[in-house]
């Protein structure tokens, strides 16, 4: 329950940071705003580390496959890719294009790594886009009938 | 074509938290956003020097928008967390949750600058399918 409770916090935190990081990029470009967000990020995670006193050893490093390091690289292409899509295409679409393409990835991710399709996730998941797809459809009447008003 | 687009960065990101998640396994949560962060900020330098950007800090900008890296930090170890004890499809599921959430709230109060979108009550039958949907993921 607690991690349930964790990971709808995480949709609150994506939001936010969508929304900081969005004022951010206006006032001085995106790129430049994605770069003072990771010098912010890592000065405050170092700071972190090194007051619990953990620190990375080469031996455990060089034991991890290496495509588990490029995650980062990742965040930084997804923001700079979002920013030149997301207004490309209706707000609304948005979640729902995202969630789609996370959705389908998930299912596949957790079968290579448990070697299982969980109906449930399926059957869950389609409900999930239908959920999406019908509030979209509401965002959008209003959108129009308030241009039209 | 952008829509198409907008699916293949829903791929990325979950292979992104895939990754992420497989880095928290072997080092542990904080020392996994270290990493993460140390190679997210050498990738963004390169992208600012092959865009001969220059990095800067503009005066008289409200404070809060320096705060997105903080939040990004939680972000990460929130999902690290969640990714090794629930999976890649219900931490996102959870996380779309989450998100469409907050922003009826955002949306419906205009909040942080935003144009006031009144909240509509048939919005809770979309609510209600997803949480099915939720609900249906978390028991199987």
């Amino acid at each position: 329950m607690l991690y349930i409770v964790l990971a709808i916090i995480g949709g609150f935190l994506t939001i936010l940071s969508m929304v900081v990081n969005a004022g951010l990029g206006k006032e001085i470009g995106v790129f430049r705003g994605t770069f003072i967000n990771y010098v912010v990020g890592l000065s405050l995670i170092l700071i972190m580390v090194l007051m619990l006193g953990s620190f990375l050893d080469i031996k455990t490093l060089t034991s991890i496959p290496f495509y588990a390091f490029l995650g980062g690289a990742l965040g930084v292409i997804i923001v700079a890719s979002s920013n030149v899509i997301i207004p490309k295409i209706p707000a609304i679409y948005t979640v729902l294009l995202n969630f789609i393409g996370q959705i389908v990835a998930g299912i596949i991710i957790d079968y290579i790594r448990f070697d299982f399709i969980s109906k449930g996730k399926i059957i869950g998941g389609i409900l999930v886009i239908l959920g999406i797809l019908y509030n979209s459809m509401i965002d959008k009447k209003q959108l129009r009938d308030g241009n039209n008003a | 074509m952008y829509k198409l687009y907008a699916i293949l960065i829903g791929v990325l990101i979950t292979i992104m938290v895939t990754f992420n998640g497989v880095l928290e396994s072997h080092i542990g949560n904080f020392l996994a956003v270290l990493v993460i962060h140390i190679v997210g900020l050498s990738s963004i330098s390169l992208i600012l020097l092959l865009r001969q950007e220059r990095p800067t800090i503009k005066k008289g900008i409200p404070l809060y928008l320096y705060t997105g890296g903080a939040i990004g930090i939680l972000l990460v170890l929130v999902n690290n967390i969640c990714f090794s004890n629930l999976g890649a499809s219900l931490t996102l599921s959870l996380g779309v949750f989450g998100q469409l959430l907050l922003s009826s709230i955002i949306d419906h109060f205009g909040l942080m600058g935003m144009k006031a979108y009144k909240f509509q009550l048939k919005k809770l039958i979309g609510f209600s399918i997803i949480l099915v949907g939720l609900i249906i993921m978390t028991i199987y």
